[in-house]
C-alpha cells in the first residue's frame, strides 16, 4: 500500500493525461449528427416523439406535427383518474400563461366523447382535449400509468417523460427551459 | 425495460420502488460498514438517515424557493406531489451540511464516519443506475456489439448495466482493502477513486448525457476530478502514514 512521493505524482500525472485524453477522444462533435435514436420514433427522451393524429372535443383534428417548432407537453389522463384531475388545473393555468407559445394536449384514454367533453367544460378546460378512442396513442407513448406527461421540444425529440401527478412548478420549469433552447 | 410494475390493479413505477427498496438497503450497508470498522453503527445509520432525510426535504424546499411564484398560489402543492419538484444540487448541499453538523453534534470521528458511509452511498449510486435501467432513461449510445441491448428497434451500449458494474467494482475494492487500511478516511478515498475511474470511463458510452457547449460529457471532467483530488489526498495521507512509522521506528532505534 505504501507507494513514494515519487510514485504518487507519477501515477496521478498520468491517470490525470489519461484521463484528458480519454474525455478529449468521448467528446461529442457539436457539429456531428445526432444521436440516431432523434432518427427513430419512440417514447423515450432522446427520441422523435411518435407522430399522431387525434380529434378534439370540438370535432377538430390535431396531429402532433401541427406544432412543429414549439414545446409540446402531452398529458396522458382520463377522467376516472384522480390524480389526473388533481393537475389539470396547472395544465389548464400554464396553458394560458404561455397562450401557444408552448402547447400543452390533454390526451385521454379510451373515453367517449360526452364523458370528455362534460369533464373538460366543469373544469373550465380550454387546451385541446383529445380523444384516443382505441386508445392507439396510449399505446404508442407506452403510457401504462396515469398519468403520464410528456415533454416534446421544439425539434419534435422527447425530452422528458413523467408517470405521476405533475405540479405547476415542474411543469412551468420543464417549459421554460424548452422554450429558452428555442 | 421495466418502467412499471404491475400488482394486480395497482400499476407502481419501477422506478420509485427500486429507490425506495435502495434507501433501504443504502443504509443496512452502512451499519453494517460502520460495524466491521469498530464505530458506533446506530450513530453512523442515524447519520445517514438524518442526511438523506435532510436532502429529500431540503431538494424539495430548494425547488419552492426556486418556483416561488408557482407555489405561492397553490400551498399544497408544496407538500403534494411528491413524485416530482425536488433541486437535486440543493439537495446534495442540504444533505451534506445535515450530516456535518449531525456528526459534529454526536462527535462522531469524521474520516472513519466516511470510511463507513463510502459503500452506503456507492451503493445509492448502483440503485440509482437500476433505476434507470428499468425505467428507460440514461441509455447508451448505439453499438453493434454482442452485449447490445434493444431499446426501440436501436441496438445500444447497455451503459446502466456498466455502471452497476463500475459500483460493484468499486464495493469489491472496498471490501478488499478494509484489512489494509492504514488511516481514517482511506478508504472512502479509494472508493472515490474507483468508482470515479470507472464513471469516467463508461460515461463515454452514455447517450443522453449532460454535454458542454463543446461536446464534453460534463459527467466525465466530474468524474476526473474527483479521481485526481482522491489519488492527491490519498498521496498526501499515505506519504504522512508512512513518515510517522518510520518516525517511530527511528525512535525506537534510539
Amino acid at each position: 500500500m505504501h507507494k513514494s512521493r515519487f510514485g504518487w505524482a507519477i501515477l496521478i500525472v498520468v491517470v490525470g493525461l489519461l484521463g484528458i485524453t480519454w474525455i478529449a477522444y468521448s467528446r461529442v462533435p457539436p457539429s456531428g449528427p445526432g444521436d440516431i435514436g432523434e432518427l427513430t420514433e419512440a417514447p423515450l427522451p432522446g427520441y422523435r416523439a411518435p407522430e399522431f393524429s387525434l380529434t378534439t372535443t370540438i370535432g377538430e383534428v390535431v396531429s402532433l406535427s401541427d406544432y412543429a417548432g414549439r414545446p409540446v407537453v402531452l398529458n396522458f389522463w382520463a377522467t376516472w383518474c384522480p390524480p389526473c384531475r388533481a393537475e389539470i388545473p396547472h395544465f389548464q393555468e400554464s396553458s394560458v400563461k404561455y397562450n401557444g407559445r408552448a402547447v400543452i394536449l390533454g390526451v385521454d384514454q379510451g373515453e367517449p366523447l360526452p364523458i370528455v367533453s362534460d369533464f373538460g367544460s366543469a373544469l373550465g378546460v380550454t387546451y385541446p382535449l383529445l380523444l384516443d378512442s382505441d386508445n392507439a396513442v396510449n399505446r404508442e407513448y407506452s403510457v401504462s400509468a396515469l398519468p403520464t406527461t410528456i415533454f416534446v421540444d421544439g425539434d419534435g425529440i422527447v425530452r422528458e417523460v413523467y408517470s405521476g401527478i405533475v405540479n405547476r412548478a415542474v411543469l412551468e420549469d420543464r417549459i421554460e427551459k424548452l422554450l429558452a433552447e428555442g | 425495460m421495466l418502467p412499471n410494475i404491475s400488482l394486480g390493479p395497482l400499476v407502481i413505477p419501477s422506478n420509485g420502488l427500486v429507490f425506495i427498496i435502495g434507501v433501504w438497503i443504502a443504509l443496512t450497508v452502512v451499519e453494517r460498514s460502520a460495524r466491521k470498522l469498530e464505530l458506533n453503527s446506530e450513530t453512523t445509520y442515524s447519520l445517514a438517515a438524518v442526511s438523506l432525510a435532510a436532502g429529500f426535504i431540503g431538494a424539495r424546499l430548494v425547488f419552492v424557493l426556486l418556483h416561488w411564484n408557482a407555489y405561492k398560489v397553490n400551498l399544497s402543492g408544496i407538500i403534494w406531489p411528491l413524485t416530482s419538484g425536488y433541486d437535486l444540487w440543493g439537495g446534495l448541499v442540504i444533505a451534506i451540511a445535515a450530516g456535518f453538523f449531525y456528526g459534529r453534534a454526536k462527535q462522531v470521528p469524521t474520516a472513519s464516519t466516511l470510511d463507513a458511509l463510502a459503500p452506503g452511498i456507492v451503493t445509492a449510486l448502483l440503485v440509482v443506475s437500476l433505476s434507470d435501467f428499468l425505467a428507460g432513461p440514461g441509455y447508451g449510445i448505439e453499438t453493434s456489439l454482442l452485449w447490445a441491448i434493444d431499446i426501440y428497434g436501436i441496438d445500444r451500449h447497455p451503459v446502466q448495466i456498466y455502471e452497476m458494474i463500475v459500483a460493484a467494482v468499486a464495493l469489491v475494492v472496498w471490501r478488499i482493502s478494509l484489512p489494509y487500511r492504514t488511516f481514517d478516511g482511506q478508504l472512502f478515498l479509494i472508493t472515490l477513486a474507483v468508482y470515479g475511474g470507472g464513471r469516467l470511463i463508461v460515461d463515454a458510452f452514455r447517450a443522453n448525457t449532460w454535454l458542454t457547449n463543446s461536446g464534453i460529457h460534463v459527467i466525465q471532467v466530474l468524474s476526473l476530478a474527483i479521481v485526481l483530488a482522491s489519488l492527491f489526498l490519498l498521496a498526501r495521507n499515505s506519504t504522512a502514514a508512512v513518515d510517522e512509522s518510520q518516525f517511530i521506528a527511528d525512535k525506537v532505534d534510539l
